[in-house]
């Protein structure tokens, strides 16, 4: 058993959304990191939903120990025109099952104010893992200069790097939903490791493997399996596929166990206007030009590259089931 | 080498336009595309580039009259951008005279009175459907040809174009291939014309070098044209070791009109293609590969996909073109 003392100290951004709620399923039933706080954030839902959903799953999980911290409602150019994916995950965002609202409620603290204050309290200690758009984070860079250099790292799902995107040929929906935020978060020098398209999608979990979260006892098993179906459905008329692409959890599993994963080191910047708006574009600052580039002198992140996508899946199915 | 079985083609002549900005690799593609006596080249093109567009039209007349084809009619190209401005010229690639600066003696002939924009025009109306276009600079000719007449974009047999980067970075910057860059507006115009076209990135045009051994191999051949070629590269090779660590150069033009003639030694994938113009992507190629349904419309609903070059067979490319380059 990993010490309890030795557990990453992780704080999860999300928009629930049911790959979301998986993937924080993973994060709680994981010895390997300590989920010490939950921001929330719009993408897959509204903030306010976001919100509910995370309380509600921490019911359900047995976790309301758990602080759960009420993210930005708008983007950070302070955009309310708010791209949500309810056609992905239903109205609810969690498949459209009705459940009753959260008993518990958010701390009355803004996400920010969380992730500024859980930064200075454990320096260097704590793993920001991005499920949604980068909002929160770029607001926590722009109120604390130290933040980027006090955060432990920040593991984020976004980007299609050499890739299409899943919005449009161009952009990723993480990314999409604030690409201002994307580009402050990825230029901030913080210690940044990207998961993009091009490493989710080859996380797939079948048709088949629903069956054995559904013929298992495990609690989280048993809950998820009951949201799937419209997230199936989505992924079968989207991508003809026999299953689905597991973008937050395996995102999860970047933190809990980086070796499954090979990396590149380079810039990123993204274009935040005109018809690639959201498009993550990598330099390897190996070749150089002629003339100085929007990406020169920019600090690096990590981008995945390569997963071991059978070990990942394991790893979900496993702490999915065993639960 | 047995030209006509070697190249595919039926006995007819192939009309080909060549636009152009030459440019090192240009004169190179220009020069191999004579030696190729199975096509018919109706003109020259020019375009800014690696040059001025003015430099563009000398250089091509000195091409001609290298090539001893003083009948091969030159017309001149816009001088900016659809958008208008001066045009990014890269002197620091091919030389300030465009040609690796070996001060050559201007031309006797003169260009053509029309515009290249009416020159194109003129031609693919008068041979619909039998003209194909080689475009190795950026594509404001074409654009303007494009805009100027709606059937233009019909009555052209192919336009392969030398131009983006699929999923791959820049030469630019890391967004932006040069000859798109220079005039991204023009690009997503010809693009989305409708014609039939193939495009070929610096993602396929960069696996295809000259080695220095390659180059010194070129110089002690008895190719037509290989000294004078060999003279203009130095230039733009040492510009190759700077930027790229490659003691060589790469074959952006040459690979290009070898996909024109030779187009079974690479494969293509069918997709939309537009071009950002706006912020610092500025020049970027995106295409959307059609491996999901779009729940909802989005810029590259709607318009005719073209073919990206997707592989290349890097050796035959590379020995055709040496093989055109050392030929008498």
């Amino acid at each position: 058993m990993v010490e309890a003392t030795k557990k990453k100290k992780i704080i999860i951004d999300t928009d629930p959304g049911i790959d979301d709620a998986m993937a924080i399923f993973v994060a709680l039933n994981s010895p390997e990191v300590e989920v010490i706080g939950l921001t929330t954030i719009f993408g897959n839902v509204y903030t306010t939903l976001a919100t509910r959903n995370t309380l509600h799953l921490l019911e359900i999980a047995g976790r309301t120990d758990i602080p759960v911290v009420e993210g930005s409602h708008i983007t950070y150019t302070k955009g309310t025109k708010l791209r949500v994916a309810d056609f992905v995950h239903g109205t609810d965002g969690l498949g459209n099952q009705n459940f009753p609202p959260p008993l518990g409620k958010a701390i009355e603290k803004s996400a920010v104010n969380y992730l500024v204050e859980q930064a200075n309290q454990y320096p260097g200690e704590v793993t920001v893992v991005a499920l949604g758009p980068l909002t929160n984070i770029a607001l926590a860079i722009e109120q604390d200069p130290d933040f980027a250099k006090k955060i432990g790292q920040i593991v984020l799902l976004g980007g299609a790097f050499f890739v299409n995107g899943n919005v449009n040929p161009a952009s990723e929906a993480n990314i999409f939903g604030d690409p201002d935020a994307a580009d402050i978060v990825f230029t901030s020098g913080a210690d940044v490791l990207a998961i993009g398209l091009n490493v989710t999608h080859q996380v797939i979990m079948s048709d088949d493997d629903r069956d054995k979260l559904v013929q298992s006892n495990g609690k989280f098993a048993q809950y998820i399996s009951k949201i799937l179906d419209i997230y199936y459905s989505y992924h079968h008329e989207s991508y003809n596929t026999k299953g689905v692409y597991l973008h937050d959890p395996a995102t999860i599993i970047a933190a809990v166990d980086p070796s499954l994963f090979t990396y590149t080191e380079g810039v990123v910047r993204v274009q935040t206007s005109g018809i690639t708006r959201g498009a993550t574009v990598f330099y390897n600052t190996v070749k150089r030009f002629m003339e100085e580039t929007e990406w020169s002198g920019k600090p690096t992140v990590k981008v995945a590259v390569t997963v071991d996508a059978p070990a990942v899946l394991k790893l979900v199915m496993d702490r999915l089931i065993n639960s | 080498m047995g030209e006509s079985s070697c190249l595919g083609f039926p006995s007819k002549l192939d009309k080909i336009i060549i636009d152009t900005d030459p440019g090192v690799d240009d004169s190179m593609a220009i020069l191999m595309a004579f030696q190729t006596p199975e096509l018919d080249i109706l003109g020259l093109t020019t375009i800014f580039g690696n040059v001025t567009t003015k430099d563009a039209t000398r250089n091509a007349l000195i091409l001609c009259e290298t090539a001893g084809r003083t009948d091969v009619p030159v017309a001149e190209g816009s001088l900016e951008p659809l958008k208008g401005g001066a045009p990014r010229i890269c002197d620091f690639v091919h030389g300030s005279d465009g040609m690796g600066n070996l001060s050559l003696p201007s031309p006797k002939g003169k260009k053509d009175e029309k515009s290249a924009a009416e020159f194109l025009v003129d031609k693919i109306s008068e041979f619909p459907g039998e003209v194909s276009i080689l475009a190795l600079g950026p594509l404001t000719n074409l654009a303007l040809a494009v805009k100027s007449d709606a059937s233009f974009a019909s009555k052209v047999k192919r336009i392969v174009v030398l131009g983006g980067s699929f999923f791959a970075s820049g030469n630019v910057n890391p967004a932006a291939e040069a000859n798109i860059y220079g005039d991204p507006e023009a690009a997503d115009v010809v693009f989305t014309s409708g014609a039939n076209i193939d495009v070929v990135g610096i993602n396929i045009t960069t696996q295809c070098t000259l080695t220095d051994e390659d180059l010194s191999d070129l110089r002690e051949s008895k190719g037509r044209h290989a000294q004078f070629l060999c003279d203009m590269c130095k230039f733009y090779r040492d510009w190759h070791v700077k930027s790229d660590g490659l003691c060589g150069i790469f074959l952006h033009d040459p690979v290009s009109f070898v996909a024109l003639v030779r187009p079974d030694l690479f494969t293509y994938k069918k997709g939309v293609v537009r071009v950002e113009t706006q912020g610092i992507c500025v020049g970027h190629t995106l295409m959307d590969q059609g491996l999901k349904t779009w729940n909802s419309s989005n810029p590259w609903t709607g318009y005719s996909p073209i073919s990206v070059a997707w592989t290349v067979d890097v050796d035959r490319v590379v020995s055709y073109i040496k093989d055109l380059l050392m030929k008498q």
